[in-house]
């Protein structure tokens, strides 16, 4: 994201260089004897973190006040400790106090905006928190997130369960399993691109459909897995046929040829109880079609 | 014939074939096209604009890439997905219009220079059931088990798509269990079994026949014949040698013996085996390891039987060797009463 920043970095960069040719202008340099290399590392080394901090907010955040905020906040500190290091290297006429005054405000000034910004990003992250609430429950990974529907996988799911069922040992833990009928007949009929912005379409509809305690997670391809902590059988019975028939009801149509897909889905639900990778195991064996006689007996 | 045999920089597919399969993929993961050719010195504009051949080598590298990618482990299913009956040509069309399974395989195995280059399915119909299992073709190495998933995903997709029903296969892995089976049990199923001593997938023999409802008689046997037209098939040297150890393994033919058969130098046969990942000794203790699990488990053999038939002295003998060409103790690949599933 740094090309979004293609003006305010090269603002910083003249005005490093600004501060560079100021000292060089107006003072004389100083003999390498009387060089403090202890100031130099310190007060240098300063400059160049808050510059690397600088690089990777900015490369790593859309733009807005709270980016601009911290942005700031760490080009003055830079700027700051880039004046206290060439302090380092050139005298100054005697007299010139504009030094003085140049290291201590921008340093505090930088400081001061830097914590300006972390407060509003704080607010930030609050209310990004609410929204990914449904989808990481208090822990969070970003390495268990599915690309496509923003959602954590069956590891995160299993991680979760037992978190809850640690948590709670007393409360029932449900989890459901849903899985769209004729998924791979969609994605060979319309393209896997399609398919792909179906599995977002749906997630976003169950997440609608979900208490705020509850975790939605892709459990892998076209299978989804929600957690629901405090729910005995019954309850997550009812939710899971709810979720059936919200998706049977969703009038999808297709991106290129505009034409509608009844969809449907299968359910099943189960207290957690025993050892999870089991159950989930035996859960979803209880999704596919029963084996014909013949099969069973041999 | 080792000069009819393809290796693993033969230029065998076409641009727009698996190539594209795995480009648009890429793309769709947004997967940057320099990160995907990485390493198979393939160049992106002539592969986008079709000019260029691919060898099974440079497929190989540009799945490790995919692999080396993929936080979530599903890229092999995904793909799998997609990979079967592809747009390959007639060899896709015909696979289509396949009458019922058996056709489907037939065609998998004879034409698997255009449908699997890598991995070389095998058949074998007994005791009521079918068993397709796969054999590295090119020296795939550490990308075995993802190649594996890939397989084992495109035949049951491809299955389910034109029986327009999930065929119950069992699937057996030569591997430990992965640390997640999710993408195993939604893909595939849950009638998994680890620590297999081959990868194959088995399913009742009544399957073959059912009549498949896709199907267009008429269509399938012109394409029949055009496929005849474009002359014959080519198999990997690794898959010809399999063969023709597995045609005499009761008494197979020495290194020499073979390269003489295959029109070649012993050096010559070494040093192209080599070349994918394997050598003489290697490839026989891998047929004679096969066909003692068929033996074992449709035959009932002991270990007594089977040292006769390979000719060891004694059962002890055959004990010892079994235990290097696999790894494990002869025993049952899979067994049938009782089983997990």
């Amino acid at each position: 994201m740094l090309h979004l920043y293609r003006v305010p970095l090269l603002v910083f960069g003249l005005a490093l260089l600004g501060l560079l040719l100021l000292y060089q202008g107006l003072g004389e340099l100083k003999p390498r004897a009387d060089w403090q290399w202890m100031d130099v590392v310190g007060e240098g080394g300063t400059a160049l973190m808050a510059t690397i901090w600088l690089l990777q907010i900015l490369s790593s955040r859309p733009r807005g006040r709270v980016t601009a905020l911290l942005g700031l906040g760490l080009a003055g500190v830079a700027l700051g400790g880039m004046a206290d290091c060439l302090d380092e290297f050139f005298r100054l006429q005697a007299g010139a106090n504009w030094d003085n005054w140049l290291e201590s405000a921008l340093g505090p000034l930088g400081m001061l905006t830097l914590t300006v910004g972390l407060y509003f990003w704080r607010q930030e992250q609050f209310s990004l928190n609410e929204q990914l609430l449904k989808r990481e429950r208090l822990f969070r990974d970003h390495r268990v997130f599915d690309r496509i529907t923003q959602l954590a996988n069956a590891e995160y799911l299993q991680q979760q369960v037992a978190l809850e069922r640690a948590a709670r040992p007393q409360a029932p833990c449900s989890v459901i399993l849903l899985d769209i009928d004729r998924f791979h007949a969609i994605n060979r009929a319309y393209g896997h691109g399609e398919g792909d912005r179906l599995l977002q379409a749906i997630s976003h509809l169950l997440l609608l459909n979900l208490g705020n305690d509850d975790l939605l997670c892709r459990y892998a391809g076209d299978r989804f897995a929600i957690l629901l902590p405090g729910t005995d059988h019954a309850t997550a019975g009812r939710i899971a046929s709810h979720l059936r028939s919200v998706v049977g009801q969703l009038a999808w149509h297709t991106r290129q040829q505009g034409i509608r897909l009844h969809l449907g889905a299968r359910v099943v639900s189960a207290v957690m109880a025993g050892d999870v990778v089991t159950q989930l195991a035996a859960l979803n064996a209880e999704l596919e079609p029963a084996m014909p006689l013949q099969a069973q007996a041999s | 014939m080792l000069a009819d045999c393809y290796s693993r920089d033969t230029p065998l597919l076409p641009a727009m074939h698996q190539p594209a399969l795995l480009s648009s993929l890429a793309a769709r993961r947004d997967m940057a096209s320099d990160m995907l050719l990485r390493g198979t010195g393939l160049d992106a504009l002539a592969l986008s604009e079709g000019r260029a051949a691919v060898s099974p080598a440079q497929l190989l590298a540009m799945l490790a890439n995919l692999a080396k990618q993929d936080g979530q482990r599903d890229v092999a299913f995904e793909l799998g997905q997609q990979w079967l009956p592809g747009h390959y040509g007639t060899i896709s069309l015909a696979l289509l219009q396949a009458p019922n399974l058996a056709e489907a395989l037939s065609l998998l195995i004879t034409h698997q220079d255009q449908l699997c280059p890598l991995l070389g399915p095998r058949l074998q119909v007994e005791g009521g059931e079918l068993l397709l299992y796969w054999t590295d073709s090119v020296g795939v190495a550490a990308l075995m088990p993802f190649l594996v998933e890939l397989h084992m995903t495109a035949v049951s997709a491809l299955c389910r798509w034109l029986a327009d029903e999930p065929l119950p296969w069992r699937y057996c892995f030569n591997r430990t269990p992965p640390r997640n089976l999710a993408q195993h049990q939604v893909h595939l199923g849950s009638h998994l079994q680890f620590g297999c001593q081959l990868d194959a997938m088995v399913l009742d023999s009544q399957w073959l026949h059912q009549p498949w409802p896709r199907s267009n008689p008429a269509a399938y046997a012109m394409l029949k014949q055009q496929l005849l037209r474009q002359g014959r098939p080519q198999y990997s040297l690794v898959q010809v040698l399999y063969d023709r150890l597995h045609a005499q393994i009761g008494n197979p033919p020495t290194l020499e013996e073979a390269a003489t058969l295959l029109a070649t130098s012993p050096a010559t046969l070494k040093r192209h085996l080599a070349k994918h990942g394997t050598h003489f000794q290697a490839l026989l203790d891998l047929v004679r390891t096969h066909e003692s699990l068929r033996l074992m488990q449709y035959h009932g053999y002991g270990q007594e039987e089977l040292a006769q038939y390979f000719g060891f002295h004694d059962a002890r003998n055959f004990r010892r060797s079994f235990k290097r060409w696999t790894g494990m103790a002869a025993s049952l690949p899979f067994s049938l009463a009782g089983a997990p599933w």
